[in-house]
């Protein structure tokens, strides 16, 4: 569960906030407004990789970050001089930086309640309890159960752990701190025969699975239990028949359907792409402003929402890095867009009275940007998977996502995934290789006819999300549960 | 060495660490000192300042590794960071002998010319004149600017138990430009370069301004078409070369696209492809992330492959005459392999880009490519989008704009249909910065290959 704010600063942090509220009673009355954090993030990487350890990494990193605004003129200076002189000269660096742009319009920021407390996220056990021995020997174990043939040229096994502790104020009176707790699995093979190779992961492929909780996340996944199937598929890819080409009803599995709506639906949503503002890098929407309210982004059984109050969301927090506290917001509600991915600047852009909660920075040294927080799709009534598949007739079950690519308005998407099973007469078949679709946003989704019931949804944790210069990871998660798509062009690659 | 203008001396800092740690011990030291200006709608958005020291201690144990990092610099918290390093590496030396060949021995590094001094002060005023200089070309042309100007200085020094004692500093910069019309029509220019006074913003602000016609789009269906490609489209495919095919760890283990294919064919005769560090049109270096020389590598010479690049670890796996080339990305050599940094692919014999189109019919140019992925690794198939300056090519010419079009191709096919280069290179770059700075550039000409396979299109 996650917890709610709390009054008490946590312990480790509440120095640090009396530092950066110092900082904040400091600042210049030039300055129309600023604000400063401080993050210290502890992480842990350990992979076995064909019987042997190949990494064990960690990093105890930390430092300030300091935005001003002059004018219209933003200003951010980092440093990892966790000190008040440290601080203040960031302060100084960020106002330099402020004061020499050229001149830029001075639009308003949302108003904001101030956040006071202290917010983390709850775990059963703390992975950095968990002794390296132990980590290695759950690893070695689910390692070694994917080993066998002489065609898996590369077994892993890996884990990863992460505490972020962070404190913020500002001049608008903010006067937080937080702590996450993170941690993740999988297991992954390479097989290859000739110029066939395949891969085959779990629980996903985009390492390593990761939640906002303790290490009862890692034992959850049975990774041991697994590992013989991921292998064994493996293999059978190697001479499965090619996914055919043409038009066909897709199933997408969770993990799937999960970078799906990461790729097609939250960057779309993103207001700061909308407004032009990421037209340089990670590109602009083939939404806009206006169709908020109106538009029909998808079929009657898709309803999205932004949730940053989900317990064990990697987009779960007490407050955004702007000081905004969390929501749920409905993005999507029976196909029609009602609500957009917003911070302060953007949201007071186009006329919203607050901000969506939605400003995350990855770490102390990148500023605040508009993020996904947790965009989910809701459960439908469509049962089971089994029960999904029973009302499909002929189609294809796609599962684990092995490439992805759309364009810089989210529209174009072309997908590929580790294995496709055949469904026939209601059943799953054979499995077929090299599986690809592609499709445009809009129409993709009003082909949606069933997502299955609520026992069927869970989080799948992204920690790769890029967007920003320089460039900034975030990390994110999809709650989702398989869906139905009709009329997909498949075998595009 | 380079000379240093931050003050601090982070070989020092690095010596300070060893001496707080036990045998068989690498530590790398970096300082990243940066400045990074955002503009949107020829205005400035974000501007962000990093100054950051990190320091990673290495320790091998039984042919394992372990690494542990921070970024705090007193003694208390070295000394927690080695003994984290050093735990982790007993631990995972009690599962028996790992396949690390240990710590590099010193070698002789080269000086270079990888370092600004001027570009190393990082004055915001530089970025505010470039950005003005954009807006007034975006303004001239009617059309808006987006993008970025930045520049980092990067300090890195190594110290080991090997008796490694390396220091090196370079500087780099990147403006981009992408101009944009109130219909959404954008074009793209960009340049990096060691020194920030070697970037002209206001030619960078024109020539993206230019590729932004008014014409009506074109719109081409899937299929097969003769393809021009500018430097930042040929540099990105090369990257993803370099990862897929040029990767000495992949290509022992038998997942490289060049796997059991060195000294054969691969690509068209005119293609030469090296990855040469020492090259002064590149993002120099002197050594790489295990203190080991960077040497050139000849990875495809008259269309044969040649080589892939190493690291230690990779060397170690591929066994034989294979030693490290001075390609490690992190120190011990990171578990997805080495990788090249100076990519550069020879001109060929085409005075520019007109002469490139010429011959062709009908056919596509490319400015620059975007979200780009592997499909399949073994045959450097790749999807992605064109963007920013996608043209028709008709009767040999540039004619009109075209709707961005995704591609799903090979790079070895493509290279293998390459008919013709520029004689004229330019140094590319992404510019991505993510993480730690690490700038690094693709040196290669526009060419024109056949057979760009489309597979769809935008709307």
């Amino acid at each position: 569960m996650t917890d709610p704010p709390s009054d008490r600063a946590g312990s480790a942090t509440a120095p640090m906030l009396d530092l950066l509220t110092g900082l904040m009673a400091s600042a210049p009355k030039r300055c129309a407004y600023a604000e400063a954090r401080h993050v210290a993030t502890d992480s842990e990487g350990v992979l076995v990789r064909n019987g042997h350890v190949e990494q064990v990494d960690s990093d105890a990193s930390g430092g300030i970050g300091v935005r001003v605004r002059v004018g219209g003129g933003w200003g951010f200076a980092a440093t990892r001089e966790a000190t008040r002189a440290g601080a203040e000269r960031a302060l100084a660096r960020a106002l330099a930086i402020a004061e020499s742009q050229p001149v830029a319009p001075a639009g308003p920021l949302a108003p904001v309640q101030p956040a006071r407390g202290h917010w983390s996220c709850a775990h059963e056990r703390d992975p950095f309890d968990v002794s390296l021995q132990d980590k290695l020997e759950l690893l070695f174990a689910a390692e070694a159960a994917l080993r066998g043939d002489p065609r898996i040229v590369r077994s892993d096994a890996a884990c990863a752990s992460r505490r972020v502790r962070s404190a913020f104020a500002s001049t608008d009176g903010a006067a937080c701190t937080q702590e996450r707790l993170e941690c993740g699995a999988a297991i992954a093979v390479i097989a290859v025969d000739g110029d066939e190779l395949q891969v085959r992961s779990y629980p996903g492929a985009h390492e390593p699975s990761a939640a906002c909780a303790g290490w009862e996340h890692v034992l959850e996944f049975d990774l041991v239990g697994h590992a013989p199937r991921v292998a064994a598929e493996a293999i059978e890819l190697l001479t499965a028949p090619p996914c055919p080409s043409g038009r066909a009803t897709v199933i997408l599995g969770g993990e799937q359907l999960a970078l799906q709506i990461h790729e097609s639906i939250g960057h779309a949503l993103e207001l700061d792409r909308m407004l032009l503002d990421e037209a340089a890098y990670a590109g602009t929407s083939w939404v806009s402003p206006a169709d908020l309210g109106t538009l029909r982004y998808g079929s009657e059984q898709l309803r999205i929402t932004a949730d940053a109050t989900l317990p064990g969301g990697l987009g779960s927090f007490g407050w955004d890095d702007e000081g905004v506290a969390a929501a749920r917001t409905e993005l999507i509600d029976e196909g029609i867009l009602r609500r957009a991915l917003s911070d302060r600047q953007s949201a007071a852009a186009i006329g919203l009275e607050r901000s969506g909660g939605c400003a995350r920075a990855d770490g102390f040294a990148r500023q605040p940007i508009v993020r996904m927080t947790n965009v989910s799709i809701e459960p439908g009534d469509a049962g089971t998977l089994a029960d999904l598949v029973a009302d499909t007739g002929e189609g294809l079950y796609l599962e684990t996502n092995r490439s992805w690519s759309i364009d810089d308005r989210r529209l174009h998407f072309q997908f590929a995934t580790e294995t496709a099973r055949e469904i026939r007469g209601g059943e799953l078949g054979r499995l077929l290789r090299n599986p690809s679709y592609a499709g445009v946003t809009p129409r993709f989704w009003r082909g949606l006819d069933a997502v299955c019931s609520a026992s069927e949804w869970r989080l799948w944790g992204l920690a790769n999300c890029g967007k920003g210069e320089p460039g900034q990871l975030m990390r994110v998660s999809h709650g989702t549960a398989p869906a139905r798509f009709r009329d997909v062009q498949v075998g595009v690659a | 060495m380079a000379p240093s203008a931050s003050g601090e001396d982070t070989l020092q800092t690095a010596q300070r660490v060893l001496a707080l740690a036990g045998e068989d011990t690498q530590v790398t030291v970096i300082r990243e000192r940066s400045l990074l200006s955002r503009f949107a709608r020829s205005a400035p958005t974000q501007a962000t300042a990093v100054d950051d020291t990190t320091v990673e201690v290495l320790v091998v144990r039984d042919g394992h590794t372990a690494v542990a990092a921070t970024n705090r610099l007193d003694d208390d918290a070295l000394r927690a960071t080695a003994r984290r390093a050093e735990d982790a590496a007993l631990a995972s030396a009690r599962s028996g002998p790992g396949l690390h060949p240990g710590l590099a021995q010193p070698a002789p590094v080269r000086n270079h010319s990888g370092f600004d001094v001027e570009t190393a002060r990082l004055d915001p005023a530089r970025a505010a004149a470039a950005l003005r200089e954009v807006f007034a070309a975006a303004a001239e042309h009617g059309v808006e600017a987006f993008g970025v100007w930045t520049a980092g200085a990067v300090r890195t020094a190594i110290a080991s138990t090997t008796g490694l004692a390396l220091d090196d500093e370079v500087t780099d910069t990147f403006m981009k430009v992408v101009c944009r019309d109130a219909g959404g029509r954008s074009g793209y220019a960009a340049g990096t370069a060691v020194a920030a006074s070697a970037l002209d913003a206001a030619t960078l602000g024109r020539r993206a301004a230019a590729k932004v016609t008014g014409e009506p789009l074109a719109e081409l269906g899937p299929g097969i078409y003769p393809v021009v490609l500018e430097p930042e489209a040929v540099g990105l495919l090369l990257e993803f070369l370099g990862m897929l095919a040029l990767n000495g760890l992949a290509h022992a283990e038998g997942r490289g696209a060049l796997s059991g294919r060195i000294g054969t064919p691969v690509a068209a005769q005119g293609i030469d492809l090296a990855d040469a560090p020492r090259s002064e049109r590149t993002l120099q270096r002197a050594f790489d992330f295990e203190g080991v020389p960077k040497a050139s590598v000849a990875l495809i010479q008259d269309g044969v492959a040649k080589g892939v690049v190493h690291d230690r670890r990779s060397a170690a796996v591929a066994g034989g005459a294979a030693r490290s080339t001075g390609h490690a990305i992190a120190p011990g050599g990171s578990p997805w392999g080495p990788a090249p940094t100076n990519l550069v692919l020879a001109g060929g014999g085409a005075a520019d880009v007109a002469e490139l189109t010429a011959p062709i019919e009908r056919g596509i140019y490319v400015t620059r490519l975007w979200y780009v992925n592997t499909v399949r690794e073994k045959e450097t198939l790749l999807t992605g989008m064109t963007r920013d300056g996608t043209f028709l090519v008709e009767d040999g010419e540039v004619t009109r704009p075209l709707r961005n079009v995704r591609f799903t191709d090979s790079v070895l096919r493509l290279l293998a249909a390459t008919e013709a280069l520029t004689s004229a290179q330019r140094l590319v770059s992404e510019g991505e910065f993510y993480g730690r700075r690490f700038a690094q550039g693709v040196v290669c000409p526009a060419l024109r290959a056949g057979g760009f396979r489309v597979t769809g299109a935008t709307e």
